[in-house]
């Protein structure tokens, strides 16, 4: 899920720890992050499937599932009169928040073992093992 | 990293697909066999209600060689609940197994021909008033009907938009019965989430429902005045499309059928026979065990 990732790589190889600068680089990664891309699939295509066609609920469609239906739950209590339709722009919406929150972990835990590698690593790659050149 | 996400989207989808078709419950087969499977000695006769009015509608009547519970099942009271519709359409090609199986599909057919929620005179669930005459002319002429059946059992097929005690104002995946019926009524439900509910569909589970008596539903004036035992389903369009509404619809009037003795089947989770229901009601006052 990692390899190509945009972004400018200056500076970051001579730092120690994650600065205020790095902080803002990790929230600013976190929302393209292959982490995020990854969740918010994960949370959304599976229930999509089964909201188009009742057979294609699954398993995997149980995380997005809870999301939606508690949602409209939601919704129902303190605005009746909506068409449950409506609730995929927050559902979408909350779908997203959840997986920037998971990519900015993701992205922090990348930032942090990159400080800790020596600095000539840290500066050629931000790949995990397997993915960079060695 | 595009084509990486793109990679991912495909397996999820295939995933998807897999675990969808290997842990979907798969109905009840059995026991719609069982309903479908019409002895020879079934007789089928079949009345107009109204007749030569704009109300008039198709009441069949399906008679078992032996003794057994007069069951009436009503779909399309409100005529834009197809699910209700379709599985009494069913219903009436059925072979009872005792006693007789009573159908009317569309009861308030100038709604169901509108695909409309009420006909001429609105919402027809509203006109029965317990110990009072019902106030339209399409109702009295269906309870006219029902008091001269004097049936057993009432079962009126419905659907709501959202689900019963989940979204606030839909009354979804229920079964209210009447208060007779909290053993019956809990081992439906049950047997319902069992033949119908995928787990990882946990909102959908169905929930009993004893019905305040007295109101001014078809289902609850039969309880109150003929003493029937009396039912409403309701699914929910929240989620689940017309087969899948439908398919609940026909399962809830086997299983009734079979409860009630019109159909030897034993479902083997309390209903019919030796079974004992799954699990324990936390809301039911008499915990289940008594009818
Ligand atoms: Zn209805």
């Amino acid at each position: 899920m990692s390899g190509d990732s945009p972004g400018p790589e200056s500076g970051r190889g001579s730092e120690p720890s994650i600065g205020h600068a790095g902080g803002l680089e990790i929230g600013r990664r976190a929302l393209t992050s292959p982490a995020t891309v990854a969740t918010a699939i994960v949370l959304i295509v599976p229930f999509a499937l089964g909201w188009l066609r009742t057979e294609l609920f699954s398993p995997l469609a149980l995380p997005g599932y809870v999301i939606y239906s508690i949602g409209t739950a939601i919704g129902n209590a303190i605005a009746p009169r909506f068409e449950f339709w409506v609730y995929w722009v927050p559902f979408v919406g909350g779908c997203y928040g959840i997986a920037v929150g998971v990519g900015t972990v993701y992205e922090w835990v990348r930032a942090r073992r990159d400080a800790g590698d020596d600095g000539t690593e840290a500066n050629r790659s931000h790949s995990p093992p397997g993915n960079s050149d060695d | 990293m595009r084509r990486r996400s793109a990679l991912a989207a495909v397996t999820t989808l295939a995933g998807t697909a897999i675990a969808g078709v290997v842990s979907r419950p798969g109905g009840n087969d059995r026991l719609l066999a069982a309903a479908r499977e019409g002895s020879d000695d079934v007789t089928t006769e079949t009345t107009q209600l109204l007749p030569e009015t704009v109300h008039e509608t198709t009441l069949y009547e399906l008679t078992a060689p032996d003794p057994g519970p007069t069951v009436m099942v009503f779909g399309g009271i409100h005529g834009d609940e197809r699910n209700g519709i379709e599985a009494a359409h069913d219903a009436t090609e059925w072979g009872p197994d005792a006693g007789q199986l009573v159908v009317v599909p569309e009861t308030d057919r100038v709604a169901v021909e509108n695909d409309e929620r009420g006909g001429i005179d609105g919402d027809l669930n509203r006109h029965f008033p317990a110990g009072e005459e019902p106030t339209s002319d399409l109702a009295r002429g269906i309870w006219d009907a029902v008091e001269r059946y004097d049936p057993d059992v009432v079962l009126d097929l419905h659907r709501s938009l959202g689900i019963y005690g989940f979204h606030r104002e839909y009354v979804g995946q229920a079964l209210f019965h009447s208060a007779d019926a909290h053993a019956h009524g809990r081992a439906i439900a049950d047997a319902l989430t069992a033949d119908a509910i995928p787990w990882y569909l946990p909102f959908h589970r169905f929930t009993p429902q004893e019905s305040t008596a007295g109101g001014p539903l078809l289902f609850q004036k039969a309880a109150a005045e003929l003493d029937a035992t009396a039912y409403l389903f309701e699914t929910t369009a929240f989620l689940l499309n017309h087969a899948t509404m439908t398919e609940q619809s026909r399962l809830v009037t086997a299983h009734v059928l079979a409860a009630h003795g019109g159909l030897e089947y034993d479902t083997g989770i309390g209903v019919a026979g030796t079974g004992e229901p799954e699990q324990e009601s936390e809301t039911e006052p008499d915990g289940g065990t008594s009818a």
